[in-house]
């Protein structure tokens, strides 16, 4: 057996599993998170506390707000680097598409904010267009539309399949042409310097 | 003999992502990955740019860190990270970071404040006892003077700016000048071939009235006004005399205060910490007025002064040692945090 911690805070969801092989041995997870640092602390010393040995890392590495999306795969790389195992990083919408049972062709959108979305295309359970940042009107498309962004905008075929999914998560990391190495912000950082310098 | 902690302090408020690590008060490691480079075109730290670079540079400083101090994390007795004040989103990512070594490793977490440690670094560098001092607390995002009663447990804010922190107003001079960024790096170099008595500047807040109502707190915004208009309505300016003034006018205020406040509280010992305490001209004539005055005068390696993981890990092993309590799970940053929050329980 293999032990896999997984951790996504791509979305509003800050959501921590421990998944053995493809069974889901605990999850738990927050909602409503804006920096989601408290939390996935919490979440992760209660998964601990059910299973202490872990063999490998996933994290979902968005896209998603920038803050956010740090937050998690800064704690998956240096947890990893502690207790010596791999990590392996995932687009965090494929975690999504993955729990889209009754469609193969369709669309997942994510809360991008600023009135923007994150949204890639699968098709036959394989992501073949995107992740792209967008206003949700360019989503002009007849293909049902999943996932937390959707429903915001009120593009949404169901209030389902809003969030990622960690068993998925950990088994799209098993393959490796599937896997993503670094953070997709999908957007440049705004080039606005701080007049607050360190307040030190 | 006892069992010197060793810890292992992490530092990303700003723009540095800094790794440091001490046995006791020995110092180990203190590795330092800046983004400086990346944001001296905007004249300023761009907040994202720099959480960005944090998140990359997080790693290969832990471990080149590990690898300077030859130690094993297994090895930690506990870990320190800056809680705040700083950037928010910087600081998240030492802060999970941070939290990811103290769960992983099952050693307790020290979310730390970041002025405080600015401060206890010099106990690195200084093997003193632990006893009150005035500090002087002055970099890009702060000036501010403490009394410091013990550095686990008791600070006091004397005074404070009520405009620009002392670094800010050597950036925004350095950049009227075309002198680049930072700027106090920059204004040092240019003001030593300088004349510092050249110009007269005026010294902010110490007019007899202000010795009586804010003796401790300082402004830059008219020095910073005087200098502009000086370069204005002088074309052919000498730029070393003018770098020098300027200097000479930050340096003198600051260090009047300092000694003012060490005279006031009958404490006769001074720290001089935060990345404008790298400036030699501070240095130098701090330590003429402190020999003065017979003060005690304490200022770290310039290294140790600006941003630097050691500091975090410092002031984490002085808790430590003073049995204080570490943060609980789920430790968040603060972006505000008050100096006198020394750690985050
Ligand atoms: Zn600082």
């Amino acid at each position: 057996m293999t032990i896999s911690l997984a951790i996504d805070t791509s979305t509003s969801r800050t959501s921590v599993a421990i998944v053995d092989d493809g069974a889901l041995l605990w999850h738990g997870y927050r909602d409503g998170a804006t920096a989601h640092g408290g939390a996935l602390s919490i979440l992760v010393s209660q998964a601990l506390a059910v299973q202490l040995t872990i063999d490998r890392v996933v994290v979902g590495m968005g896209p998603g707000p920038f803050t956010g999306l740090r937050v998690g795969i800064a704690f998956a790389i240096t947890f990893g680097q502690a207790r010596e195992v791999p990590v392996f990083g995932v687009c965090s919408l494929d975690a999504i598409a993955a729990t889209v049972t009754e469609q193969t062709d369709f669309i997942i959108a994510t809360d991008a904010r600023r009135k923007e979305i994150y949204w890639a295309r699968y098709s036959n359970g394989l992501r073949v267009d995107g992740p792209h940042v967008d206003v949700p009107s360019l989503l002009d498309d007849e293909r049902p539309i999943y996932g937390e962004g959707a429903i915001k905008y009120g593009l949404a075929s169901s209030d389902e399949n809003q969030f990622p999914d960690l068993v998925a998560l950990v088994e799209i990391s098993m393959d490796s042409a599937r896997r993503v190495n670094e953070a997709m912000y999908l957007r440049r950082p705004d080039a606005q310097p701080t007049s607050e310098r360190s307040p030190a | 003999m006892k069992h010197e902690p060793l810890v292992l302090g992490i530092e990303t408020s700003c723009d540095e992502t800094a790794i440091g690590i001490v046995r006791g008060r020995t110092l180990l490691a203190n590795v330092i990955a800046s983004s400086v480079e990346e944001h001296a075109r905007f004249g300023g730290v761009v907040p994202e740019i720099a959480s960005r670079a944090h998140l990359e540079a997080i790693l290969p400083t832990l471990l080149q860190a590990l690898s300077d101090a030859n130690i094993s994390m297994k090895d930690l007795d506990a870990v320190s990270v800056t809680a705040g004040p700083g950037l928010v989103g910087a600081l998240l990512v030492g802060v999970s970071s941070a939290s990811a070594l103290a769960l992983a490793l099952d050693k307790p977490l020290y979310g730390v404040n970041h002025l405080a440690a600015h401060v206890s670094v010099d106990l690195l560098t200084h093997n003193k006892e632990l006893k009150p001092t005035i500090a002087l607390l002055v970099s890009g995002g702060h000036s501010s003077l403490l009394q410091v009663n013990d550095i686990t447990s008791s600070i006091v804010k004397l005074g404070e700016t009520m405009d620009d922190a002392a670094g800010e107003a050597f950036d925004k001079i350095a950049r009227v000048m075309g002198l680049g960024f930072p700027g106090g790096p920059a204004i040092d170099r240019q003001a030593v071939d300088g004349n510092p008595a050249a110009i007269d500047f005026p010294r902010g807040l110490t007019q007899s009235s202000d010795w009586l109502t804010r003796p401790f707190d300082f402004s830059f915004s008219g020095l910073k006004t005087a200098v502009a208009r000086y370069l204005e309505s002088t074309p052919d300016y000498a730029k070393s005399d003018v770098a020098a003034s300027f200097q000479e006018a930050i340096v003198d205020v600051l260090l009047l205060k300092a000694v003012r406040a060490c005279k006031e509280s009958g404490i006769d010992s001074l720290v001089i910490a935060g990345g404008v305490g790298a400036n030699s001209r501070l240095r130098a004539l701090a330590a003429q007025r402190c020999a003065r005055a017979e003060i005690e005068l304490a200022i770290p390696s310039p290294a140790l002064c600006t941003d630097n993981g050691a500091m975090v890990a410092a002031l984490g092993s002085l808790l430590l040692s003073a049995g204080a309590r570490p943060s609980q799970v789920g430790l968040e940053a603060d972006s505000s945090l008050p100096v006198e929050v020394l750690s985050l329980s």
